[in-house]
């Protein structure tokens, strides 16, 4: 009965970090402010700029592609370098960020 | 003939097009770079190479540093700075050229911009101005009041996302935008006619704008870069002056002919005679002046526009690198801000001459000014850089001319907005980290931080709504949009996507003269 019960609290516990661990729009937008939002813009890019908009985008897409280009599986020399340093829970809030975002 | 004609520029061309293919870039002219950086960097950086918004540019200051940390700026942009990247709007190779031509080549010595060279510069839009629209052609209270203009600047500092955008105050909407082509940095409306605004840009060029069809009728350029600008209380002039060349220049408000220029020079407060940048420059409501700062020469002029000539009445020894301004005592009164002294000195305009220097904090930048009416006092605000220590806002009797309170703040500062009916005096936090993204908030009647605003981006130049019941914050550079406040709850109540905004301008403006005092401070005027 104790252990059932330590069972089913511990397995609460790991829920609740689990989603706590998830993504953080609030971190995923620092992130992109630090990370990408010189290129890609906090929302789109600017006018001028020879980049590709990622507010809006399906987060999945995202997340996907920046591992990508991070692996160097996708070559870019540029996005190879600054996707380069992020750990898979940046990734994961940039994405969620910028797919939380209304172009 | 004209077929001969035509085959040779065919074949020269031609001929020219083989040449560049087999000389490639990499013997690509020292003057395809000059053209390279006035059209990419020379808007922030100057014209001249001497520095502007940003650091200068030239063998000297280049001495020494390494072309690939160089290389590494231009492509990837600065982190929590206007410099964007370049990569793929610049090739690598016209990244590597551009830097090399910059590490070989010194300051320029002031380069010139004529009377005849504005003249020749002078672009109509509206050929006939009957044929504008006589009320503004979207929706707006009766009085024209509720106009904010944000000067959007564009990632790059010009291309398609420069330009003055006007927002509605009170519904927060869009009503207009008017593309500048470069930077956009001041927005004067005209204090005789609501129908027009001025915008300056970076590179100098003025606009004349109409509000009511929300258009761009004229235009000229004035200089090389500078964003000096003011309007006479009649609206008929304008003055406009430079950082490069040193130089200012009155033009008729109409029709934005120059009419004359001013050569600013001057002996500075050290005793040297130097050529000057052009700092601010003021029109005021009590009389049918001009007033500019010498930046370099520490000297106000005062330039009467109704006597014949334009003649000039120099106030010496003011202080060292003077920038900014704000109007007090009706206008009588100016309060001029001496970043390497940090000093605000207040001017008396009719006697034309110095009353006092007020100690203001380190670094001052008073932006547009404020000052606000707590009992019976009228307290005058300053920002500054605090590129030292003191990170302060300084307070000012502006009866007594004396310092009240410098008020901690978290960071430098650079723009102080106060409405008579808004309880906080916001200031814009630049320091260069995590700070950057907020403005204070001082209490006016215990002259402490209340609150402190988490906007995001750059935030900086706050300014209220005309009628004080709202807050408008640029997110700046990190931020792309303006971020709206209720001025008494100060909870965020829109957002206005845009380009890199900065300074905000409300038309309310004209009313109040300098930001914070009621409509009655005019009265002292007449």
């Amino acid at each position: 009965m104790k252990m059932t019960h330590f069972i089913v609290s511990l397995l609460a516990g790991l829920l609740a970090a689990g989603s706590a661990q998830a993504t953080s729009l609030y971190v995923g937008q620092a992130k992109a402010g630090a990370v990408c939002a010189q290129c890609h813009g906090i929302r789109m890019p600017s006018a001028d700029a020879p980049f590709p908009p990622l507010g809006g985008r399906d987060p999945e897409y995202l997340k996907t592609a920046i591992k990508q280009y991070r692996d160097k599986t996708r070559k870019s020399d540029i996005m190879n370098a600054i996707a380069g340093s992020l750990t898979d829970a940046e990734i994961n809030d940039i994405a969620a960020y910028y797919g939380s975002v209304k172009p | 003939m004209k077929n001969t004609i035509k085959m040779l520029n065919k074949s020269l061309l031609a001929s020219s097009i083989a040449m560049l293919l087999s000389s490639g870039v990499a013997v690509a002219k020292s003057d395809d770079f000059h053209k390279l950086y006035q059209d990419n960097c020379a808007s922030c950086h100057g014209s001249d190479h001497g520095g502007y918004l940003a650091p200068a540019l030239n063998s000297a200051t280049l001495k020494g540093r390494s072309p690939t940390s160089l290389r590494t700026i231009v492509m990837a942009g600065s982190f929590d700075t206007l410099m964007p990247p370049f990569y793929g709007k610049l090739s690598d190779d016209e990244i590597r050229g551009v830097i090399k031509h910059l590490q070989e080549t010194p300051k320029q010595p002031n380069p010139a911009w004529t009377i005849d060279d504005m003249k020749k510069s002078l672009k109509v839009y509206v050929k006939d101005e009957s044929t504008l629209p006589a009320k503004p052609t979207f929706q707006i209270d009766d009085k024209f009041e509720n106009l904010i203009g944000v000067a959007a600047r564009g990632k790059y500092g010009r291309g398609e996302g420069s330009k003055a955008i006007f927002i509605n105050s009170s519904t927060h909407q869009k009503v207009g935008e008017v593309p500048t082509g470069t930077a956009a940095h001041i927005i004067d409306f005209n204090p005789a006619n609501p129908r027009w605004a001025y915008v300056k840009t970076d590179t100098a060029e003025i606009f004349k704008v109409d509000l009511y069809s929300m258009q761009a009728v004229r235009s000229i350029k004035t200089g090389w870069n500078g964003p000096g600008m003011g309007v006479s209380r009649d609206g008929k002039y304008i003055m406009a002056g430079s950082f490069v060349p040193h130089n200012a220049v009155i033009l008729n408000a109409d029709t934005l002919e120059p009419l004359k220029t001013f050569e600013l020079e001057g002996t500075d407060p050290d005793g040297k005679h130097v050529s000057s940048d052009s700092g601010m420059i003021i029109g005021t409501p009590y009389a049918d002046i001009f007033a500019i700062a010498l930046e370099n020469a520490g000297q106000v002029w005062v330039i009467d526009l109704n006597k014949e000539g334009f003649p000039v009445t120099r106030i010496e020894n003011v202080g060292r690198h003077l920038h900014d301004a704000f109007l007090t005592h009706g206008g009588k009164k100016l309060m001029i801000a001496s970043y390497d002294d940090s000093i605000v000195a207040a001017i008396d305009l009719e006697k034309r001459e110095i009353i006092k220097k007020l100690e203001a904090g380190c670094v001052p930048h008073v932006g547009g000014g404020s000052a606000v009416k707590v009992d019976g006092r009228t307290l005058g605000f300053g920002t500054n850089f605090g590129d030292c220590d003191k990170t302060v806002v300084s307070v000012w009797d502006l009866d007594k001319m004396e310092v009240v309170k410098q008020v901690p703040v978290s960071g430098g500062t650079e723009s102080p907005a106060a409405h008579a009916n808004a309880p906080y005096v916001a200031v814009d936090i630049i320091s260069k980290d995590r700070r950057a993204r907020t403005v204070q908030l001082i209490d006016k009647k215990t002259l402490e931080v209340a609150r402190t605003l988490d906007v995001g981006g750059h935030a900086y130049f706050p300014e209220y709504s005309a009628d004080g019941k709202f807050l408008y914050i640029s997110a700046g550079y990190n931020g792309d949009e303006v971020v709206v406040y209720d001025s008494n709850t100060l909870q965020k109540v829109a957002s206005v996507p845009m380009e890199s905004p900065a300074g905000i301008f409300s038309r309310g403006r004209v009313k109040y003269m300098t930001r914070g005092l009621s409509p009655d401070e005019m009265e002292q005027s007449k």
